[in-house]
């Protein structure tokens, strides 16, 4: 089955086109016997503008499909874009070009560098380009995400919430066509939370940015456009204006099919922290 | 608790393999120095033992001057016969022995060694005690035959029939080669020379009837020390030195010892920056791993391990670092012993590895030493990981030990600091030389500790400085490696103190050395008015046919003749100070310009009167007038009234005191067969310097032991002299160094290990590997510059300080060789890129996912 978010794009905003794009995308990991498929010939897209959550269970390859989309990781087969794009074939320094220039990341911790103040981490991918930030663009942000009066303090003295609004501003800074945010609630109490996934869908509604996040909590997931549930390698659902009620009731089919077939590669979850 | 000890060690041992090797390079030095003068005492022991006659009567050495002087003792050879009747005695022998001949091969080519080992002229008595034998040709017999020693013969290709001249002190004379003597135990390295027993004193000594020392065989069933009883009774103690076969070798080992004591010395310094550097190594290194493992060290405590048991735990760790340190640095000292003694087999001193000595001390130092300089530098990190608390297992602390406050440390640094400056202010005040000295060493240790402590300390201002325009120049690059390295100031504190030592070491050095050879210069400057000097490099005597020759060479107006004696003065405070006084000819003015406080060069040089320096004059409550008992060597006393007195730069120094000289005459007088050491040459009306100096040149060709040299020369021969003992120090730098660059890879290692997410992160939002690796390198660089900005001040301070010492005797010239100091800061720059190599790599290959997942 493939699914395709732009098709069903009756979003508040409408599509305007996509933003990342998969094809066959596989990703193994070993060798002969003891291989494991994280990803089984994945097809996706990405619609541009939009809020895209993707959920499933642990070990069901949803960090590896961020992963592979954003550039961080190889792909076993099959094709994957930016844009226009093809980033599969790309050598490291066009990948890390890429990632600094036209992807933004927020992660579920150690989000930003503890030697650099708040401003300084907003603008580390630029500075690192050797760029001039957006001025303009940048205030806008930092007011947006409420930032003003902290651009001056170092991570060790921001809240968790707070370090992951600057890690969103990061992420927003360089007004990036795709940003990539993996569990960016994970590490949060329930009100920080909120903030972080209000602050995403504002970057989205008014800012006019894409963002695709991994998480496994249905409440985050609520706040998107279109969920898409992975399963043992594959898309196997999606839901449009999802709500956290209705994720939750699909999420719960999943261990139904867990609990009746068993658990299954739970090795194949790269990134453990579930 | 052991078995989980033992993991650690083991899960740990890569980041272990620095501090391993800085164990094993001190541990390889000390048991390499140590082995190798136990395999050099032990054949020179032997050789010595097995080569001393049973009693051997040599000319009482009373006096001993620190200068040579040309001059050979000697016994009369009739006392041989006498000795021969003593009850008990086999046989005797007239040994006749100098080692102040120059031989020189027909293409006026010295051959004796250049190492600065003696060359030795001696008779040709064949007894079983013998070190050499006969191994081709035949003995010499006569005036004109001569055995060479095979070693010099195959270095020098010299053959059989090929002539050769001999300048001995009596006069020169031509040899042909008639045979080669071959060693049959170890060669200590000297050039040897065997001529007819019948003409060697006569050659050698100018007498057919004195002689060196006088071999004593004894009877059957005779002891030695029997024997030489006996034998004093007859010579008595006034003026003879008797010795038994075994005080003969100790005395023989003793004069080589200072040579060997020098490599000795060096080794030992080696092992002791070797040590040193390593102390700081290893405690960082056991700091970081406590530092990494708090959690871990905090769920032991939590399941119950009491202190003690962690502190233990973090102890037998640096134990087996210890010892596995040690064994392989006993390892590695054996061959740097074997190296050594190939080395010294380069030399012409030719020892074999096969009877290399490993004594039991030496194991058990190295044992001591490596293990115990582990143990004492775990000891306070091993502390600190007994303070975690359990609940540091809990805690999700990024690294611990980083906000402690440093104030302890500000405490004590600035007691110690105090104190310190304190003492080097007391030592530039201070105008008697001794308590000087000592106090420089006290504030020289004293204010390296307060460093040391106050370090960390120093991080943030001096690096915000030394860094602060690589924001501007690198860009976030710039801005993050500067402060990565701000980020724990112990750990770069104790990372550059390595370099800091080291440093300091050589920046005092080098001021004071620059300060030597400026004094030097503005003190030849000053006094030298003499067009050239006829001289030896290492300032040996010459004999008499090169004056008559340089007297006879055209173009030369004057020849002031230079020769020192040893003397013993008594003055009127009742001291008796033993020293090295000069001999001067008649026209000193002309060649030197000496100021005087009282009277002048003719009442200076008259017969029968002696100058001396007024400070030490003073010093000693001795006027002009005064009249002073003075000992020459061989019992010979005259009294002589002092004449004139002079103020001086550098009247003591090269171990003399109080500038005494006199006219060359009292030293002919007393001392007969002295050797001059310095001609003065003056050059005539009409002639050119240049055409002087070719004239001297081509007079002097047939005598290769001396050269000619003008002022500019002159001082480049003092300033290569000093700059011998600053190629030591820049060698033990150099090693510094070395131990340095591993801790600075070491830390840098280790925290890359430890900022393995925050590179993940670097790297995921888009820093490229060339830009990750040059974060790497600047903070290495910036941490490398504080070392040694912070040691070159610290040896500025100590060279500054040297200084005054030096100008108590007379070295009053302060000069900064600024040149060295830029090109330290430099050098260490790149001292820092070259550490960050193997980090930074590393660093760049990390795996960004693994990275990014890494916990």
């Amino acid at each position: 089955m493939s699914t395709s978010a732009a098709e069903h794009a009756p979003g508040q905003a409408p599509a305007d086109g996509i933003a990342a794009r998969a094809r066959g995308l596989t990703k193994a990991y070993g060798s002969g016997e003891t291989t494991v498929l994280a990803l089984d010939s994945v097809d996706v897209d990405i619609a541009r503008g939009r809020f895209t959550a993707v959920m499933g269970p642990s070990g069901s390859g949803k960090s590896t499909l961020m992963h592979c989309l954003a550039g961080l990781d190889t792909v076993s087969a099959g094709q994957v874009w930016l844009g226009d794009t093809e980033i599969t074939g790309l050598k490291e320094r066009e990948l890390t070009r890429l990632r600094r220039d036209r992807i933004g990341f927020m992660f579920q911790s150690f989000n930003l560098i503890p030697t650099l103040n708040a401003a300084e981490n907003i603008t580390l991918p630029m500075d690192i380009a050797g760029k001039k930030p957006d001025e303009k663009w940048l205030d806008q942000v930092i007011d947006t995400l409420g930032l003003r009066d902290r651009l001056r303090h170092r991570p060790s003295q921001l809240s968790g919430g707070q370090q992951q609004r600057v890690a969103c501003a990061r992420a927003l800074a360089s007004r990036p066509e795709l940003i990539f945010a993996d569990e960016p609630t994970g590490n949060l109490d329930s009100r920080a939370g909120l903030e972080v996934l209000a602050f995403l869908r504002q970057a989205v509604d008014e800012l006019g940015q894409t963002v695709v996040m991994v998480t496994h909590d249905p409440g985050a997931a609520a706040h998107s456009d279109l969920v898409l549930f992975l399963g043992d390698g594959r898309i196997v659902d999606e839901m449009e204006r999802p709500t956290a009620e209705a994720v939750l009731e699909r999420m719960k089919r999943f261990d139904v099919i867990r609990s009746q077939f068993g658990d299954k590669d739970e090795g194949a979850d790269t990134d453990g922290r579930e | 608790m052991l078995r989980a000890t033992l993991r650690s060690f083991l899960a740990h041992k890569g980041r272990l393999l620095l501090s391993a090797l800085a164990i094993i390079l001190s541990v390889a030095f000390v048991a390499g120095s140590l082995i190798f003068s136990d395999t050099v005492t032990r054949t020179f022991d032997r050789l010595f033992h097995s080569t001393a006659a049973d009693v051997t009567v040599s000319p009482k050495e009373d006096l001993k001057s620190s200068v040579p002087t040309g001059e050979t003792r000697t016994v009369p050879a009739e006392l041989a016969r006498r000795l021969a009747r003593v009850d008990g005695v086999r046989s005797t022998h007239a040994e006749v022995g100098v080692q102040n001949v120059t031989i020189v091969d027909r293409h006026d080519k010295s051959v004796g060694p250049t190492t600065g080992a003696p060359t030795i002229a001696t008779d040709w008595y064949l007894t079983d005690r013998s070190p050499v034998r006969l191994t081709s040709g035949h003995a010499p017999h006569g005036a004109g035959e001569a055995l060479l020693d095979a070693d010099t013969a195959d270095k020098r290709h010299v053959r059989i029939g090929d002539p050769l001249t001999v300048m001995a002190q009596p006069g020169t004379f031509r040899v042909r080669v008639v045979g080669i003597a071959t060693f049959t135990t170890t060669n200590p390295g000297a050039a040897l020379v065997f001529l007819d027993p019948r003409v060697a004193a006569d050659k050698l000594l100018g007498s057919p009837d004195r002689a060196t020392s006088i071999s004593v065989f004894a009877a059957k069933g005779v002891t030695d020390p029997q024997l030489k009883q006996r034998v004093t009774a007859v010579t008595g103690t006034r003026d003879y030195d008797v010795r038994t076969a075994g005080e003969q070798a100790k005395s023989s080992a003793a004069q080589l010892g200072g040579f060997l004591d020098v490599i000795k010395y060096v080794m030992l310094g080696f092992a002791g920056i070797a040590v040193l550097v390593g102390v700081f190594l290893i405690v960082n290194t056991f700091s970081m791993l406590i530092a990494q493992r708090t959690r871990e060290l905090g769920l032991l405590r939590a399941l119950g391990a009491d202190r003690r048991q962690v502190r233990r735990s973090v102890l037998t760790e640096a134990v087996l670092l210890g010892l596995v340190g040690s064994t392989l640095g006993l390892a590695a000292g054996i061959g740097l012993a074997a190296g050594l003694i190939k080395l010294m087999g380069t030399f012409g001193m030719n020892l074999t590895t096969a009877e290399m000595v490993v004594g039991w001390a030496t194991p058990v130092a190295a044992y001591v030493v490596g293990v115990g300089v582990t143990f004492v530098a775990a000891y306070l990190p091993a502390r600190r990981a007994a303070g975690v608390s359990p609940m540091a297992a809990l805690a999700d602390a990024e690294v611990a030990g980083l906000g402690r406050p440093l104030k302890v440390r500000a405490v004590a640094g600035s007691v110690v600091g105090v104190l310190g400056v304190a003492a080097l202010a007391g030592c530039a005040a201070s105008s008697k030389t001794a308590s000087a000295a000592s106090l420089l060493g006290l504030g020289v240790v004293l204010t390296l500790i307060a460093t040391v402590i106050a370090g960390p300390l120093l991080v943030r201002p001096m690096i915000r400085v030394l860094g602060g325009a690589f924001p501007a120049l690198f860009g976030s690059v710039g801005r993050m490696s500067q402060r990565n390295a701000l980020r724990n100031p112990r750990r770069t504190g104790a990372t550059a103190a390595a370099l800091m030592v080291g440093l300091a070491l050589v920046g005092g050095m080098s001021v004071a050395s620059a300060s030597m050879s400026k004094s030097f210069d503005r003190q030849i400057d000053k006094t030298l008015g003499a067009d050239f000097m006829v001289q030896n490099s290492n300032f040996m005597p010459f004999n008499q046919e090169i004056t008559d020759k340089v007297r006879a060479t055209d173009g030369v107006r004057l020849v002031v003749r230079e020769r020192f004696t040893a003397v013993a003065v008594r003055l009127p405070d009742g001291k008796r100070v033993e020293t090295t006084a000069a001999g001067f000819d008649q026209s000193l003015d002309e060649v030197a310009h000496i100021t005087y406080t009282r009277g002048d060069t003719a009442s200076a040089l008259a017969d029968g009167a002696i100058a001396m320096d007024a400070k030490f004059a003073g010093d000693h409550h001795v006027r002009l007038g005064s009249v002073l008992p003075v000992e020459f060597p061989g019992r010979q006393t005259t009294r002589v009234r002092v004449g004139a007195l002079t103020n001086q730069e550098g009247s003591s120094g090269f171990g003399t005191q109080g500038g005494l000289y006199f006219g060359i005459a009292t030293v002919e007088k007393y001392v007969p067969g002295g050797q001059d050491t310095v001609l003065y040459v003056d050059k005539a009306a009409g002639t050119s310097a240049d055409q002087l100096r070719k004239n001297l040149e081509t007079a002097l060709k047939p005598y290769p032991q001396v050269q000619v040299r003008d002022q500019a020369d002159y001082k480049k021969l003092i300033h290569d002299q000093i700059a011998v003992l600053l190629y030591l120090v820049y060698a033990l730098l150099g090693l510094a160094i070395i131990i340095a660059v591993l801790g600075v890879v070491n830390t840098l290692a280790l925290s890359v290990v430890e900022r393995t997410r925050e590179i993940g992160l670097l790297r995921a939002i888009g820093l490229a590997r060339r830009q990750l690796r040059r974060m790497i390198r600047l903070e290495s660089v910036v941490i490398a510059v504080f070392g040694a900005v912070l040691g070159l001040a610290l040896g500025l301070v100590w060279g500054v300080c040297t200084q005054q010492v030096l100008a108590l005797q007379g070295m009053k010239a302060l000069a900064i060789p600024w040149g060295t100091i830029v090109a330290v800061v430099i050098g260490s720059a790149v001292v820092g890129v070259v550490a960050a190599l193997l980090p930074a790599l590393r660093a760049s290959r990390m795996n960004v996912l693994a990275a990014i997942a890494h916990d």
